[in-house]
Order: structure tokens, then sequence, then C-alpha cells
């Protein structure tokens, strides 16, 4: 697999000679997806490839920088009212569809409405659940959502059923993405918004064909076209990108060291602090795992430090708690369970197993979780934790997990948005058992009130210390085994300038990447 | 002839039937909700149960398959409950590629593999006949996964002469079909050898060659036709094999063909894509394997369908 970019060098000079002009260079080639989006709809984004095209075609009301901060998108502005209920979002004038159609208030409305409206068959509604009726007009008990109105062209006015603080944060997913009034029935294939870029075409398992919006309202994107490869297999998309072929690839976690350890290689890398928690989910109500000193037990009971640097070549920041330490509220000074199976042993003990005790791992068939699972089942049977690793196609294993079947469940949790709020509520407060996110069915009534109270909290100080003490509680009693953070690791090819790799996935959105094209080489198409 | 076709024809409505009933009950037993799969990592009670009654998923069994065939008896495969595609478009715009790629897969397994084994016949244990065995051996034994991931280092990354994936010109076809047809050449190769040392050591070809004919023609015209049988039979079924087993070559080589969607429909547990995609494959499949006994008779004159 490592035939060296300096063996390709003299090809790519000939390439260029040969190629003459630079005309053909100014396509952004991504190589991130892999596989179809579901649909170009924003109602319809549940996916990543989903979400990332739509991050190109449409706005919402706010937006991620590829750092992860949030910025202004179609809403300059908003002010809340003193009891955090009443969100007035002061529009941006001036902007239009790619159809030309002006943006105006009433498409947020109409657009939030698709998202809920259960013959749109989206799924994913609960980023607007905050707004008050959204939830019963999504069961169909009402026919208008009672908290969205829109006194003129420029103002939207939300009612929360309670207040919540990072509500803006929510409306940059994808899924709250504007889309005009009316929409077609193939709007999934052809699109209209007021982002970035327009789609010029969408070869299904292909690629995704953007160009810029010259009238994008900030500042037309910089490269000519953008165009997002769907390439299915992780090795394949390696290979394009040592051919000159994509510009942009996302390492696959079981290759880092070929890339770190290679000089030529690893000029090319950058990465970012992931939002990504790699984790056991602990189901904290079968049998011995009911008790926190089982769970603690299965924590001390692993070397997390070298599964991370044999594995993964240390891509992961060791887990002292769910919220990751690049957010407010992680406690880095804490120090995670350290490995000790004495001390794994005498848990196990105090809390009546002296003989160890039998439990299923479940993990999906990825060949890196596999290969977690079976390092965890050996240093567990180390403290007389007798592991049976199940193995089964990803929604199969997830299924299970969320009817509760599963004593361990490893996965990961990629966040939506950058706030420990996505990684308390949705993984671990009792309102989120199973299908929710919380397939540790961990239910305990101070953890719980801690992280009601934090996602009503309006001062930031305040929801910050209530969020590091909810955290503090997880770790104590150890939902899920704890074992890192991943940062991601993308290269970018020497000719590319300006691309950031975004914390949140649909936070890149090209618009000020360029390449220089005396490096590039040529191109097919 | 006619009669034939269409005896066979009808013949191919049980049995596509028989597919569809297997096929929807194996879905509906297999671990697996498409709801499940459509909401992704967090969701609501109340979402699923309003999305299982949008697709109509709480009917009864009976009454979800008798929707499913009524549609299809209207030529209607529904619509993916994922993307809200129609499926029939779908697969109509993905199976020319897959075709395609097996097509030249097969067209380069036939060449090669027919006339290395009929050069392999010429001379039984010769040079070219042991060097046939040893690249036999290795075309059975490595995965296309690996050969395909080594011809893309070798003629992609290394000599840049083509692209390592993606759908185009005749540049982008030539490593996938290399990869998908190198099982065949072997089968193949050893299959035309053997059918060809049989034809080659039977009487008519001792009258041909008693009657002064040239090398060349008696292999080629007497030998080699009556070799034939074998060697279609073998093509009729790796063709099957080729459209069904291309799932691997085109994830490999991002090939959007049919195979990708189908697996990417088994990953979402879009159910009528599934069931759509094999219903399909298998229509083809029946087209297939009576193309192939069509073929026996062009090449046999004494096989007759009257």
């Amino acid at each position: 697999m490592r035939r060296s970019i300096a063996l390709l060098a003299p090809l790519l000079v000939m390439a260029c000679g040969g190629g003459g002009g630079g005309t053909d260079r100014r396509t952004l080639v991504d190589s991130r997806d892999n596989y179809d989006p579901r649909s170009l709809d924003p109602a319809l984004s549940t996916d990543v490839p989903t979400g990332r095209a739509v991050g190109y075609l449409f706005d919402g009301l706010t937006r991620f920088t590829p750092e992860g901060g949030v910025i202004p998108g179609l809403a300059t502005s908003w002010e809340t009212s003193p009891d955090g209920l009443t969100w007035t979002f002061h529009l941006r004038r001036g902007v239009a569809f790619t159809d030309g159609t002006p943006f105006v208030a009433r498409q947020v409305l109409v657009s939030w409405q698709r998202v809920l409206d259960p013959r749109v068959r989206g799924g994913r509604g609960w980023p607007l659940y905050p707004i008050h009726g959204a939830q019963d007009y999504a069961a169909g008990k009402v026919t208008s959502i009672e908290g969205l109105s829109a006194p003129n062209d420029s103002t939207v006015v939300v009612k929360l059923k309670e207040p919540f603080a990072i509500f803006p944060k929510l409306l940059a997913m994808p899924v709250a993405s504007i889309a005009p009034e009316t929409v077609p029935a193939n709007f999934g294939e052809h699109p209209v918004g007021t982002g970035p870029w327009r789609l010029v075409e969408w070869r299904h398992d292909d690629y995704l064909l953007f160009a810029p919006n010259t009238h994008y309202w900030g500042g037309p994107p910089r490269a000519d076209s953008l165009k997002a490869r769907i390439i299915a297999e992780p090795s394949t998309a390696v290979a394009e990108f040592e051919s000159g072929t994509v510009d942009v690839l996302q390492i696959p976690q079981g290759e880092i060291a070929d890339w770190e350890e290679d000089a030529e290689r690893r000029k090319l890398l950058t990465s970012t602090p992931s939002l990504e928690l790699v984790y056991a989910a602990i189901n904290t109500t079968r049998g011995p795992l009911r008790d926190p000193r089982v769970r603690q037990a299965l924590n001390y009971g692993i070397d997390r430090m070298r599964i991370d640097r044999n594995l993964i070549a240390n891509r992961g920041t060791l887990a002292a708690g769910v919220i990751p330490p690049s957010l407010p509220g992680a406690d880095t000074t804490r120090s995670g369970y350290q490995f000790d199976t004495t001390r794994a042993r005498q848990l196990l003990r105090e809390a009546g197993y002296p003989n160890g005790i039998d439990l299923e791992m479940w993990t999906s068939t990825n060949p890196l979780y596999v290969r977690i699972a079976e390092t965890l089942q050996a240093y567990l049977r180390l403290s007389g934790i007798r592991i049976k690793i199940v193995q089964r196609e990803s929604a199969a294993a997830r299924e299970a997990a969320r009817k509760g079947a599963t004593d361990l469940f490893l996965k990961d949790w990629y966040a939506d948005y950058p706030d420990a709020e996505n990684f308390l509520y949705p993984l671990l407060h009792s309102a989120n058992k199973g299908v929710g996110g919380n397939v540790s069915f961990y239910q305990n009534a101070q953890y719980d009130s801690i992280v009601t109270a934090a996602r009503r909290e309006q001062d930031e100080a305040k929801r910050v210390a209530l969020y590091r003490e909810a955290d503090q509680i997880a770790f104590r009693d150890a939902p899920m085994i704890f074992l890192w953070f991943y940062s991601e690791l993308y290269a970018v090819q020497p000719w590319i300038r300006g691309f950031q790799p975004p914390v949140i996935f649909n936070g890149q959105s090209w618009t000020t990447v360029t390449t220089t094209a005396a490096s590039a080489p040529k191109r097919d198409q | 002839m006619g009669a034939f076709i269409l005896r066979r024809l009808l013949l191919a409505i049980p049995t596509l039937l028989g597919v569809l009933v297997i096929a929807f009950l194996l879905l509906y037993v297999a671990p697996g909700d498409p709801v499940m799969a459509m909401v992704g990592e967090r969701a609501d009670e109340q979402t699923i149960a309003r999305l299982r009654a949008e697709l109509r998923l709480d009917d009864p069994l009976p009454v979800q398959f008798g929707h499913y065939v009524a549609g299809i008896a209207k030529g209607d495969l529904g619509r993916s409950y994922i993307t809200n595609r129609p499926i029939l478009r779908d697969i109509l715009e993905r199976f020319p590629k897959t075709l395609q790629l097996a097509g030249a897969a097969m067209l380069f397994a036939t060449i090669c593999g027919v006339t290395l084994g009929v050069l392999s016949a010429r001379s039984p244990g010769g040079l070219i006949d042991r060097f046939g065995l040893a690249l036999a051996y290795l075309g059975i034994s490595f995965p296309v996964y690996w050969v395909g991931l080594l011809l893309i280092l070798l003629f992609a990354v290394t000599l840049h002469w083509l692209p390592p994936s993606g759908f185009g010109g005749f540049r982008y076809l030539i490593l996938p079909a290399l990869a998908l047809g190198m099982r065949s050449v072997a089968f193949l190769a050893r299959m035309t050898r053997s059918a060809m040392l049989d034809a080659l050591g039977a009487d008519y070809v001792r009258t041909a060659r008693a009657k002064g004919l040239r090398e060349r023609v008696v292999v080629a015209r007497h030998a080699l036709r009556n070799a034939l049988i074998p060697i279609i039979t073998v093509l009729g079924l790796d063709f099957g094999a080729y459209l069904t087993g291309s799932i691997l070559t085109e994830t490999i080589f991002s090939w959007p063909g049919l195979g990708r969607y189908v697996v990417n429909a088994i990953a979402r547990r879009d159910l009528p894509a599934i069931q759509g995609s094999v219903l399909f494959l298998s229509a083809v499949f029946v087209l297939v394997n009576l193309l192939t006994d069509l073929a026996y008779a062009k090449a046999d004159p004494r096989v007759t369908y009257a």
C-alpha cells in the first residue's frame, strides 16, 4: 500500500507538461463520501453524505465554521426574551435562491414544517422539537406549529417550550436548512437553495458536481467547481489520493501509522480535534451490570493507552467522561480510569462476583471495532471478566442495543453540534433511553436534573459548571467503558490552499479553498 | 423454436413468483428494521411509530405482500423507503453499467481463456500448457478484492496509465474488467483445454486430418466447434455470476452499478429496493439461461428445441 509520492513526482511533472493550460485544475475533488446520499432535500438529511451536500446547497439560520464555531447564516442576529422562551431572528436581506426567488421569513416556517411533517418521511425532527408545538405537529395532533411566526419578511419569531440557550447551534444542522416555499416532487434530486454552491449534476454512486452560486451572499466560492466523489472502499480512496485524482482524503483508521511514519506522506497530514467519542455502552439494567462497581471494574480492567497506541497510532485522546476536551464543560484535570487488574478484581469481589462474570460484547463488523473488541476481551479476561464477542452488521447491532438486548455495545458517537449537551443529553439522560441514544439505559435522577437544568440555563458560565458536574457523575457511575475521543486525520494535496478539516461533518463549505494550477496533475474529465 | 421460447418464458413466471415470496419472507424474518436504519443514531418513539405507519409496516404481512405483488403486476417496483425514488428507475439507471462491466469482463475472459485453452490442448504438457495451468491456479486462488487493489496500485498509482477508479470512458473500464474477468480466464482455459483434448482425439478429427486439411482448420473448425458446448455452459453460468458477483468489483473500483445499489439497500434495510433488485436480477438470470440454451442449438445442430 505504500507507493510513495516521490515515485509519483516525475510523472506528475510529465502529466502537467503534456496537459497544457491549467483550466482543468480548478475543480476541487473530495473523496470523503462513501455511499450515495439519501437525497439532496434538507428534510431528508439523516446521513453524512446527504448532510454534507445539503450544507453546500443550502443555508440555515446559523452555520458552523470549520473550527466548530456557530456564526450567523441566513439570520444576521437574534435576541431572546428575558425568560429565554421567545427568540427573535433577524433575517439577512437581499438573499435569493439560485432560481431567483427572494428569501423571506415564510420559507423558514415552511421548511421546518416539512422537516416535521410525517408524510415527508424525513425521520429527523428532533433538532426542531424545542419549538413550542413542534412535537405535536410531528405527531399529527395539530395542523400548524404554534411556536413559529413571521411578523414580517425579515423576522422569524420562535417560541420554545422551555428555555434552551444553545438552540442556535441546532439550527446549523443540515436538517434545519431553508428551502423554497413550494418544492417539486423531485426536489431531492433537483434542489434549489441559497447556499454557496449549486448542483450541476448528481451521478448516483459516482459523484456530485457543484458550481459556485455566483450570487452567494457570503461571496461566491473561489474555485470553479467542487466534485464530491463517492468512493465506497477506503483503500481505493487512498489510491485515488496517491494518484493525485482527489484533493482531500480522510485517512482510514487502520492506516494511520503508514502515513505518520512516512516522511513524504507526513507533510500532507493535518488533523482536528474531532468530536467523536468511542466507547462501549454498558447496559446498566442487565444482571451484574446494575452494580456501578462492576461497571467501574470494566473500566479499570483495560489498558486504553496501549490500545490507543497499537490500534489507532495514538489518535485517541483518552476519555475521562463523555465531554470532549475541546468543549467547555470538560474536566481536563480528571485522570481517567487507570489500568489496574487488582482493583478490577477487588471491585468485582465487593460486588459479589468473586468468580468473575460472563458478558456479551456486541460490535459492528467494522474491522477496527472488531479488533478493539478482541483487545478488550483479552484485557478483561485478566480480571475475571469473560467476554463473548457478538459481531453483527451495524444496523442489526444498533437495533439490538436499542432494544436493550446487549450487555456491552462497542460504538462511537459523533457530535451533530459542538456542545457538551450533545453528549450528556442523548447518551445518558433517561429521557433518551433506547432509540434516543442512551443505549446504556442509564437512569440517575440527580444526573437527569442537572442536565435538564443545564439545558435551561441561560448563563453560559453556570451552564458549563452544570455540564462539568453532570460529567463527573457520569464518570463515577460508569455507564460505559470510556475509551477515547478520536481525532480525525486528513491528507490534503500540496496544491490545495485553505482547506481546514471541519470539527463538525458539515462545517467545511470549501468557499475559500483554492487549487494552485501549477502543481496539480492533469485529470480526466 | 418459437414454442420453446414461449414455454420457457411461461415457466419463468412461477420461478420469479417463488423468488418473490422467498425474498419477501426472508427480509421480514431477517433482523433489521428499515425505520431504525432510516432515523439514524438519535430518534424518538413517536417519530418511529409515525414512520412505520407511513410506510405501512404495521399492516399484517399478507396485506403487505398483497400490496407489493399488486404493484409488481402493474410493472411498479415501488419507491425506496429511504430515498423516495422509484426503484425501477434506479435499477434501470445502474443496470447498464453493471452489464457493461460484466460484458467487458466476459469478453476479456473468453478471448484469453479460450485462446489459452486451445493452445494448451495443442501441445499438452508443453510450455504453454504448464504456464496456463499455473495461471489457472493463481486466477482461481486470488481473491477479486486483492487483485483489484493490486491492479489499482500498479496501473494507476505507480505507472499512472489508468485512472484508479470511477466511471467514464474505456480507460475506466479496463481495470475492473480485468479484475472481474480474471477468475473466468482460468476457469475457461481449463475447460477449453479438456474439451479440446477430447475433441482432438475424436474420430472426426482424424478424418479431417486424413482429408489433408491444414492443422489450423482442423483445430478451429472441427475441434473447437465441437468443444463449444461445455464452454458456452460455463460462460452462461459465469455471466449470471458476473451480474451478481460484481458487487465487490464495483465497490473497489467505485463503479456505479447495480451491485453497489444492492449493498446500499441492504445496509439501509431498504426492503422494497432489495426485493426489487433481487427480482430484477432473477429475471435477468432466467433470461441468460434461456439464451444459453438457444446458443447450444446454434453451436451444435444436433440440439433442437422443436
